[in-house]
């Protein structure tokens, strides 16, 4: 971790102490006091290691420079309407937020289905401050990072997901995150807070979307929380498309109990400078992770991946697929980490990074990691990086394919293996579209 | 059809064609053969259009074209089709996909419009029918976990479809089994047409006993040795290659 140091980024610092300072909070409210203390705690932890350096080994190939130097603004809340917000229409359950606060108005009107409840942390934090405080402190189960620091500070909105004991949820819950610029000159932030808490034997599919577009610059300081009890099954699709003039970061603890099982699913496709964390805890026997993505970073983008994985209990099991396409300019970053507790008896890990580079500057960073303090344990890691197949697209123009043709069908065959496991079909489609229109480009050169 | 003078070819700083003649007209079926290492797996490339490969003299003509500057897909397109010895596995794309995406390609280039997609799946079932072929082919990936047998019916399932003028045949009879020797060289003699040429290069003496070659050429150290009628394959497969070599007669 990097330590306090006043001499290269005290005036990033104070921009944030001078905003924490100005905000007004509710404080007549029964409990305030707690929640101020609490966000005050988050802002002290915030300041103590500062943003994070490249010394930082987590950090090591992300660059926060440019992010530090911006003086994002708190979002503030513009009139929205409907055909303001893009969503992918038919995906279930839909909760809309814009500039990080939740709109009842654009989500799904319909009452909610038995066993599910979904709460507006604004609307709580309004009503009963006290007992969000004491919520939210116990809702964290990994020591906070920098940016869920910043987030425990500033976070005035989210949603808590409650899905009881036994429920099976008949559709997806549908959480799309939408920007909107008031002033293209003013730099907005916002600081979602989500937390799904899902029952014993529960099981539900959850996609978070996170859009926007390029009319000025934000931060999205996403942080989301799942929390499985035993036999728990969630999914979670998570699709990063923000605007190119957004920088995202995305910060989430899973945590399993027995036998619970966690997929998910991430696309990491826009944002000037994304950044996806996931740390999962396998903290009781049977449980078990799978995760998989694609990091696409083409122009300038840089996209990381960020994972680690704790087999904090004998009989866990890890799966990781990722695969990275950088064109352009384009710089993507894989870091997997695999740690086995030594009373961690019993366990398999699988991890596999591919990674296509489209040209001669992209750059992709993998650096898968184990960790291994148990011996009877089944681990294996692969890694490879390298550029489209010569003789396969040799293959294919020899059957009359355009050399771009040619390409476009390699790329988008490598992303296939990620969308083919996409269990909601809507969200299958539009990624299929997203991904051909993204790389048909690519290929002819143009990103 | 096919006019090659002379061609020299350079692979990774090696001569491996040095001055190939060879003259294909429609409607002929030739044979190349020749031991390992002899360049029959060369020509077959250079005439596909593969990088890698460094023409450092000589020249061919192609339906009175210099083929030699035309790009692997505009070789395709103008007819040009290499059935590969190690057909190649490509997860992700189906094999319909590419059939369809070739011969439109060609259609394209001809001036055609896009094939109609019922008439296309009619034609690909009917083809499929000739190479026995299952249905599950349709949906399957392009070579990806097919047999060796299977990827080699494959390439002339493409070639059935594609219909080309000028058709390579590299090595398609290595590591088939006798049953799918015998649907191969069915697929391959029911494309034989006084408008079409169709060139084979095999190790092997075996394949033209299926596929009757009008000539049968011998390549060895870069060269075609000795050329002849189909008898001349019967005398290779009795004497081997080392007499051709020897022979004084050959030019």
């Amino acid at each position: 971790m990097s330590s306090v140091s006043p001499f290269n980024q005290p005036p990033a610092l104070d921009h944030y102490r001078t905003l924490f300072a100005e905000r007004t909070t509710n404080v007549d409210a029964v409990g305030a006091d707690a929640l101020t203390a609490l966000r005050e705690a988050s802002l002290d932890r915030f300041f103590a290691s500062g943003f994070p350096t490249q010394r930082d080994e987590a950090w090591k190939y992300t660059s926060l420079r440019r992010l530090e130097t911006r003086r994002f603004t708190l979002a503030d809340a513009p009139p929205v309407a409907t055909e303001d917000v893009r969503w992918i229409p038919d995906c279930g359950y839909r909760i809309v937020l814009v500039n990080g606060r939740m709109l009842p108005t654009l989500s799904t009107p319909a009452p909610q289905p038995p066993g599910l409840t979904i709460l507006s942390l604004a609307q709580w934090m309004q009503h009963s401050p006290g007992e969000v405080a004491e919520f939210l402190s116990q809702s964290a189960f990994a020591a906070p990072g920098p940016f869920e620091n910043l987030n425990g500070a500033f976070s005035d909105d989210g949603i808590v997901i409650d899905i009881a004991d036994g429920t099976t949820l008949d559709r997806p819950l549908y959480i799309v995150h939408h920007w909107r610029a008031s002033k293209p000159s003013v730099s907005q932030m916002a600081h979602p807070r989500i937390i799904v808490r899902a029952g014993r034997q529960s099981q539900c599919s959850i996609v978070t979307h996170y859009t926007g577009d390029d009319a000025a610059e934000s931060l999205t300081n996403a942080w989301v929380s799942f929390d499985l009890a035993a036999g728990a099954h969630v999914e979670h699709l998570r699709l990063q498309e923000e605007g190119s003039r957004t920088f995202h970061i995305y910060s989430s603890q899973v945590r399993l109990a027995r036998d619970a099982r966690f997929t998910s699913h991430d696309f990491a496709l826009g944002a000037s400078l994304g950044r996806s964390s996931t740390l999962v805890q396998l903290a009781e026997s049977g449980a078990s992770v799978n995760l998989s993505g694609l990091f696409a970073p083409t122009a300038t983008q840089h996209l990381d991946t960020h994972i680690r994985i704790d087999h904090a209990a004998a009989h866990t099991q890890s799966q990781q697929d990722y695969r990275g396409i950088a064109a352009g300019r384009g710089r993507g970053v894989f870091n997997g980490k695999v740690i086995v507790q030594p009373h961690a008896q019993k366990i398999d890990a699988k991890q596999s990074n591919r990674n296509l580079l489209l040209s001669a500057t992209a750059e992709i960073d993998s650096r898968p990691e184990l960790e291994i303090y148990a011996d009877d344990v089944k681990c294996s890691h692969g890694a490879t990086t390298g550029q489209l197949d010569p003789v396969s697209l040799f293959y294919l123009r020899s059957r009359g394919l355009g050399e771009e043709q040619a390409r476009a069908l390699l790329i988008r065959a490598f992303a296939h293996s990620m969308l083919s496991t996409v269990k909601v079909g809507p969200v299958r489609t539009w990624l299929e579209e997203r991904v051909q229109r993204r790389f048909d480009l690519s290929a002819s050169g143009i990103s | 059809m096919l006019v090659i003078d002379n061609l020299k070819v350079r692979v990774g700083g090696k001569e491996v064609l040095k001055g190939l003649n060879l003259t294909v007209n429609a409607g002929e079926v030739h044979a190349i053969m020749g031991p390992n290492g002899s360049g029959k797996s060369t020509l077959a490339q250079v005439l596909a259009g593969r990088d890698g490969y460094e023409v450092t003299g000589g020249s061919v003509t192609y339906q009175s074209r210099d083929l030699l500057p035309l790009a692997p897909e505009e070789r395709a397109r103008e007819g040009v089709f290499l059935a590969f010895q190690y057909p190649v596995e490509i997860p992700g794309v189906n094999n319909v996909y590419l059939l369809k995406a070739g011969l439109n390609a060609i259609r394209k280039h001809r001036g055609e419009p896009e094939v109609d997609a019922f008439e296309f799946l009619a034609l690909v079932r009917d083809k499929m029918k000739l190479m026995q072929m299952d249905e599950s082919f349709l949906n399957r990936a392009v070579n990806e976990g097919f047999s060796g047998g299977e990827k080699k019916r494959n390439e002339i399932l493409q070639m059935a479809i594609l219909e080309p003028k000028l058709a390579l045949l590299d090595e398609t009879d290595s590591g088939l089994d006798i049953d799918a020797l015998r649907i191969v060289s069915n697929g391959v003699n029911s494309l034989r047409r006084a408008d079409r040429a169709i060139v084979l290069v095999t190790h092997y003496q075996r394949l033209l006993d299926y596929i009757e070659p009008d000539h049968v050429h011998v390549l060895s150290g870069g060269r075609i040795l000795k050329s002849g009628d189909k008898s001349l394959a019967l005398e290779l497969e009795k004497r081997g290659y080392d007499w051709v070599k020897e022979d004084p007669a050959a030019a």
